[in-house]
């Protein structure tokens, strides 16, 4: 009964401590493209949601910051595994979406957006 | 006088409690983390280079409104972007002439930006991005 108990704890715990890293709970709709390929594994994650809200790997951040906090995120990876994952609202206007582009390119990350099948109409 | 006797409910052995917690917490994460991991990757050369202002004319220019785009200050429709690009790209043989300039207004939204920039890599088009110098004070 007891091990039973501990394996629930555990897994409650790590559960929690990988929530804070994820961005799971934010809410976004991906953009429709018709050709889509499978994301490499990423340093970094971005998310513009639907308030247009920036955050980095599922904590809340300006644009000011960014470049400098994916630069210490990215380090001295290799080109190739500097992958960067941008998730961004479809309705997110430029004003929003250009300046976190912008941050990846001056961090030297590979950006690579995150968008939807695009269904036939 | 005989009284028909109740039936007992038997109770579920308590060690099989903490499985199926396990179970529909196991269920529960596996529903939650279906998240689109998908999409399309995109080179963004590093704005710096201020030598290259200069052959800036000599490149394509493309400007995104909110619904609409123009092609060096011509208005493209986008069932006929692709084949604009395709033909004024496929003229060019340097890396540096098929630079495309995309300069957007604020109000552009991502699904028209993300939908013309994929017709300019499909056309061989190098996206370098140009943003408006009051933008870059207000993004904050």
């Amino acid at each position: 009964m007891a091990m039973g108990d501990i394996a629930f704890l555990l897994l409650i715990f790590f559960v929690i401590l990988a929530r804070a890293q994820d961005d799971s709970h934010l809410e976004w709709k991906p953009a429709e493209t018709p050709d889509l390929e499978q994301a490499r594994h990423a340093k970094a994650s971005i998310v513009i949601d639907k308030d247009n809200k920036t955050y980095l790997n599922g904590q809340a951040t300006g644009h000011s910051q960014l470049a400098g906090e994916l630069e210490e995120l990215l380090g001295n990876a290799p080109v190739g595994k500097r992958t960067v994952l941008l998730k961004v609202n479809k309705d997110a206007t430029a004003v929003f979406f250009e300046p976190v582009i912008e941050a990846v390119s001056e961090a030297g990350g590979d950006l690579y957006h995150i968008l939807e099948q695009k269904k036939d109409e | 006088m005989k009284f028909k006797k109740a039936k007992l409910l038997i109770e579920p052995p308590h060690s099989a409690m903490s499985d199926i917690a396990f179970i529909l917490i196991v269920f529960f994460l596996v529903c939650a983390s279906v998240q689109p991991d998908r999409g399309r990757s995109q080179i963004i050369p590093k704005s710096e280079e201020k030598e290259e202002k200069k052959e800036q004319s000599e490149n394509v220019e493309v400007k995104l409104s909110r619904t609409a785009a123009f092609v060096n200050g011509e208005p493209v429709s986008s069932a006929m972007f692709l084949p604009k690009m395709q033909a004024l790209l496929s003229e060019k043989t340097k890396e540096a002439d098929r630079v495309v300039v995309v300069k957007s207004k604020g109000d552009t939204p991502y699904h028209h930006w993300i939908s013309i920039t994929g017709m300019i890599e499909k056309a061989g088009g190098i996206i370098t991005l140009q943003l408006e110098e009051e933008r870059e004070v207000m993004t904050d």
